[in-house]
């Protein structure tokens, strides 16, 4: 029993220790692969430039927002604000970006909004001690009022060349997605960030073990701003001008996507490429429907269906066992 | 030795919360070289020192003192820079996170602002190799057993090169062979010059390994001594304050011959193909190495987790209760191990934790009767010498009291087989008594006591069988006669096959 | 108030006295007062009849929505359920009973179903009670296309009509309908085992399937009530509205959730009472009231909206840390 492992091939730990994260969503991404098979099966334009274009791009915002709420989760939060915060970033962008602003300003506007915002609602729920719940309820509003006296109807541009870039016949947001999904790998890689896992899953631990448990969760909550109003700027980019309501859908979905992706509600449950799948899982979902000409009432039924399916199979499964 | 300044001691300190005095003018010092041991009953304020000495919390009066110098403001930041390491009784460790990733925990290595992973691994694998962990650095904390965590939470301590190791209660979940792993470790360390300070209640553990004892009791220190011409009795006396008499009551046999529950071909969880017959008015013991599912033997018999059986005769009913609720029904009752996640309701109020199995069993529109209640919850506290204000809610208690509070609900519905999952875990010396002298007149009564325990002794002394369950099996079932720690240890160790006498 | 008589009269006194319902009622009063002096009819008693009736619909869906709270779960599907309950009932045949109180009770059996069927999958299939709770309520909206089809539907069934408008002794007929629910729900609450299940499968819901709480059947009942309520509240709204229409329960999801928290029922479950969601209820109609008069644009509302709960919550709704 007590002889000393070999302690050469410590060396290698990174990959490995990513490796393992993979166990708990195998079968997820084996979901989705075959939901991409199927998809693009059906739809062989998938395969052409335009086709993969236009597939990311309806995917983007939704992946976006299903990072911004799985970082919550993992920190045992969880936000109610999302669609507000990308309406918000929606109409900022469509205000400023045109204006004196220009676009870099524009784009820095939208980013400071995100990461000022997320970072007060942090501050609230983890410094002040009030339930992430009921914060962002009440943020929501507030959030979704100063996108209406903002942009109090639909209406404002974004510049031209700019929807065409982002939203065109480009893969520039599947490169985007991929820039951000770099991002987030090279945040997990520093001690505040990693420490996101043992900030939501055992606080009191972690602190003793000098863990910087307040600031870990507050960043999460301004990286996950910065993450909705991006998304904002994305969908105004895409319809070409702001409208101040037209994020409230992502509120539900962000969930829904970020739970299918196995993401636990009480913190240090799941991985971010678990929540990616999800939204891209849903997204799938979502496309398929549309194209098969399910009207829009099949369509809530079926996704309201499959997420519970989706939610409920493994539990099922262990039940069974 | 003595002549160099203690590494860390505490000078006269005291403490209280909310007015009410836990340490009053105690001193310690830890001494290079040296496991020193803290001794105390729950409640002693054993962990509020321990709270004081690694700056998670700051003295009333007094003062903390590192290499004799006082430190005004103690904190958990300053502490880990002087080499002070502390393993919780409540584990620290993310479930999600691999073992590396959690022994460097809020002192990861770092290159370029990132988390240096070759560093850590390097580092990792040493302080692992120390405690005896091989399993692979970069599996998940959360699918290893409690007692390999309990290990991780050591490697954490010592991946931070601490000067003075404070440890508390760090056996409570160990197996056999961890304990000796870390007892030899411990011995290595105190010959390297670390200044040890252990905490435990199992006093052989202390007798064994430590040099020195400070014993808490009501928040003074009784004493301060070397440990060298004392024995465990003498150590009991000074915690309690009087003589400890005979921690086992004396036994008498008092099982029949009627079977309350018998079962055949059972399984459920890691219990596979299990035959046994319980008899009224037997203390019938469940012994084994940790985790080999002792657990799932109760929990399947109790109906909280599926099981099967070949056949199954339950106070006469044929079959096995499907749920909790039956079970109930049939008079069995259950007392978890962990009192926190599952035997207690710590934000509710005594009163109402005392009553909720009979919320459970009354018709959901029956209408309550406080004064009722009231005076059930004070009966059942007189009996079992639980004192104070019954309103305040169960977190406000002490282990040992809230451990009662887990027994005395079960009390109103006079069950007949009692399923009790490590009852004295972390429970003082004069509570564990207390129990022990319950469980015997329960059998006495003519009920069955089932007492899965950790603690080897309570199932001699106490029981009047013992099955000793080794990967899902019941490898032996030991009678009165034949019952020896000895016989258990190797039972449960595998070292000796037996047949199954049922 | 029997508190008085009682033995520990006085510390019981003071118990009501710091608990979170009384101070949500302090709040309500302090603010009807202070806005009666500042602004003219606010405080007629006309107006504040008003507001009560206003609070019975928010009252009605937060009664399910605080037992659901306080047994450890949440209820997003309540908003859903009202808009089933106003949009499906006009569509009944009242025909053959003169009162229309069949089809009030077939509408109410069908939001129980709903409620139970949530139940069943948080109970049962263990799906979380967000999720369960959202994709019902996307369910539903989808069916409700199928039934109303975008337009509003005219109630002429004379029971929801009479609840809608007739003011028995001055008092409407909605208010005396959630003074009785309330009465109920109280009683049902903190003076039956089944109350007592509910907090102890909220504050610990595996001590409680230990200690014998039939957690199943517990979940469903909690769920089928949320259901149940939120059926009655889409009546009630349905006879105050006179018509009904695709999205007539949506205000009612945030509102009940804030009623709940406003009171003092802890978001994570095991603590609180009914007692304070009314209050909360009430509490939440004058602010909007509030709101409507310094007559400002809808952004400015919803912002002001947004802070003063905030601002409530800074001052009476920390959670204590809980593990």
């Amino acid at each position: 029993m007590n002889t000393v492992a070999p302690s050469g091939q410590a060396g290698a730990l990174y990959w490995p220790v990513q490796l393992r994260r993979n166990v708990g969503v195998r079968s997820l991404f084996a979901v989705v692969m075959a939901f991409l098979v199927a998809y693009g099966f059906l739809f062989p334009g998938l395969l052409t430039a335009s086709g993969f274009a236009k597939f990311t791009q309806s995917w983007f915002p939704l992946a976006l927002v299903a990072m911004a709420q799985a970082i919550l989760m993992l920190t045992g939060g969880i936000s109610l604000a999302i669609g507000a915060m990308v309406s918000l970033g929606a109409v900022i962008a469509a205000t400023t970006m045109t204006g004196p602003l220009g676009i870099a300003g524009g784009a820095a506007a939208v980013a400071l909004t995100g990461v000022g915002i997320g970072a007060a609602t942090g501050f609230i729920v983890v410094k002040l001690r009030l339930p992430a719940i009921v914060v962002t309820l009440a943020g929501s509003f507030i959030i979704g009022g100063a996108a209406l006296l903002i942009l109090p109807r639909p209406g404002g541009a974004i510049p031209e060349w700019l929807s065409d870039l982002l939203a065109g016949n480009t893969p520039a947001a599947f490169v985007l997605l991929m820039l951000i999904v770099l991002l987030w790998k090279l945040y997990l890689a520093t001690p505040l960030g990693l420490s996101l896992y043992a900030a939501g899953e055992n606080p009191v631990g972690a602190y003793r073990s000098g863990v910087p448990v307040d600031g870990a969760r507050i960043a999460a909550y301004a990286i996950s701003g910065l993450l909705c109003t991006g998304a904002g700027l994305f969908v105004a980019a895409q319809t070409g001008s702001g409208d101040p309501v037209i994020g409230t859908a992502f509120t539900l979905n962000s969930i829904a996507a970020a739970v299918l992706g196995g993401i636990g509600f009480l913190g240090g449950q799941g991985t971010m490429r678990g929540a990616l799948a999800g939204s891209l899982l849903l997204s799938l979902m979502i496309s398929v429907m549309f194209f098969l000409g399910f009207t829009p009432v099949a369509q809530y039924v079926a996704q309201g269906l499959i997420i519970i399916g989706a939610v409920a199979t493994p539990q099922f499964r262990k039940v069974q066992q | 030795m003595l002549a160099t300044a203690p590494l860390l001691a505490a000078r006269g300190v005291s403490k209280s919360f909310f007015g009410n005095p836990v340490l009053r003018d105690v001193s310690i010092a830890l001494q290079p070289g040296r496991v020193h041991a803290l001794l105390g009953e729950n409640g002693a304020g054993k962990s509020t020192l321990i709270n004081l000495l690694s700056g998670a919390l700051r003295p009333d009066g007094g003062a903390i003192e590192v290499d004799g110098r006082p430190v005004p403001r103690m904190s958990p930041a300053y502490a880990q820079q002087a080499g002070i390491a502390v393993v919780q009784q409540e584990l620290s460790l993310t479930a999600s996170l691999s073992i590396a990733e959690n022994i460097g925990l809020g002192a990861y290595p770092r290159r370029f602002g990132l988390l240096d992973y070759p560093e850590l691994a390097v580092r990792a694998r040493a302080a692992c190799d120390l405690v005896g962990l091989h399993e692979p650095l970069s599996m998940p904390v959360g699918q290893l057993s409690l007692g390999r965590r309990q290990m991780v939470e050591i490697a954490k301590a010592l991946y931070r090169r601490p000067r003075v190791l404070i440890l508390d209660e760090p056996t409570s979940s160990l197996s056999a062979n961890e304990t000796k792993v870390l007892t030899d470790l411990l011995e290595r360390l105190r010959g390297e010059g670390i200044a040890i300070l252990y905490i435990s209640h199992r006093l052989n553990e202390v007798m064994a390994l430590c040099q020195h004892v400070t014993v808490l009791k009501d928040g003074t220190c009784t004493a301060d001594r070397t440990l060298e011409g004392t024995d465990a009795r003498g150590l009991v006396r000074l915690m309690v304050g009087r003589d400890p008499g005979d921690l086992f009551p004396h036994w008498q046999p008092s099982a029949s011959a009627a079977n309350a529950i018998s079962v055949r071909n059972f399984s459920a969880g890691l219990m596979r193909d299990v035959d046994l017959d319980i008899r009224t008015g037997e203390v019938l013991g469940i012994g084994g190495l940790v985790g080999q599912g002792q657990e799932d033997l109760l929990l399947g018999l109790y109906g909280a987790i599926p099981a099967r059986t070949a056949s199954a005769i339950v106070k006469g009913a044929s079959g096995l209760p499907s749920g909790v609720p039956k079970a109930n029904a049939l008079g069995l009752a259950y007392v978890p191990a962990d009192r926190k996640r599952e035997g207690l309701h710590l934000i509710h109020s005594i009163i109402t934790n005392m009553m909720l199995p009979t919320f459970a069993r009354l018709p959901a529109l029956k209408l309550r009767s406080r004064r009722a209640e009231r005076e059930t919850a004070r009966g059942l506290a007189a009996q079992l010498g639980i004192k104070g204000d019954l309103d305040r809610p169960a977190q406000a208690l002490s282990g040992g009291n809230q451990q009662k509070v887990a027994l005395a609900k079960w009390m109103p519905h006079d069950p007949l087989v009692l399923l009790l999952n490590d009852p004295t875990r972390g429970v003082d010396v004069e509570t564990k008594r207390e129990i022990y002298m319950m469980l015997r007149n329960f059998a006495a009564a003519g009920k069955a006591v089932v007492l899965l325990s950790s603690d080897t002794p309570e199932l001699v002394h106490l029981c009047d069988r013992v099955a000793v369950v080794r990967e899902g099996h019941i490898v032996a079932m030991l009678k009165r006669g034949a019952l020896s720690e000895e016989a258990i240890v190797s039972a449960a160790m595998g070292a000796e096959q037996r047949k199954v006498a049922a | 108030m029997t508190a008085w008589k009682e033995s520990a009269g006085g510390r019981r006194a003071l118990t009501i006295l710091r608990s979170r319902p009384f101070l949500t009622v302090a709040i309500v009063a302090a603010v009807w007062i202070v806005a009666s002096f500042v602004s003219r009819g606010f405080g007629a008693y006309g107006h504040l009849r008003y507001l009560v009736e206003l609070a019975a619909v928010i009252g009605l869906v937060a009664a399910g929505q605080t037992f659901v709270v306080i047994a450890g779960g949440i209820d997003l599907s309540v908003a859903a359920i009202v808009t089933v309950s106003a949009v499906s009932l006009p569509l009944l045949s009242w025909q053959g009973d003169p009162t229309g109180l069949t089809a009030v009770l077939a509408v109410l059996a069908l939001t129980t179903t709903i409620g139970l069927v949530n139940g069943l999958g948080v109970a049962l299939l263990r799906v979380h009670p967000m999720i369960m709770t959202l994709a019902m309520a996307t369910f539903l909206q989808g069916l409700l296309i199928i039934i109303a089809g975008g337009s509003a539907v005219t109630a002429e069934n004379p029971l929801v009509r009479w609840l809608g408008n007739a003011r028995p002794a001055g008092i409407p007929a909605g208010v005396l309908l959630w003074v009785a629910v309330s009465v109920i729900v109280l009683a049902a609450m903190h003076a039956t085992s089944f109350g007592a299940r509910l907090f102890a499968m909220g504050a610990n819901p595996l001590a409680a399937a230990l200690s014998g709480v039939p957690v199943t059947s517990t979940t469903l009942a909690v769920y089928g009530i949320s259901g149940f309520n939120s059926g009655l509240a889409g009546v009630l709204v349905l006879g105050m509205n006179g018509q009904g229409y695709v999205g007539i329960g949506d205000p009612y999801l945030l509102a009940s959730i804030a009623a709940v928290v406003l009171g003092g029922t802890s978001i994570l479950g095991g603590l609180g009472t009914y007692a304070g969601t009314i209050p909360g209820a009430i509490l939440l109609v004058t602010i909007t009231a509030l709101i409507t008069v310094v007559n400002a644009s809808p952004g400015w509302r919803s912002i002001l909206f947004g802070s003063l709960i905030l601002g409530l919550l800074l001052l009476s709704g920390r959670e204590q840390a809980r593990r």
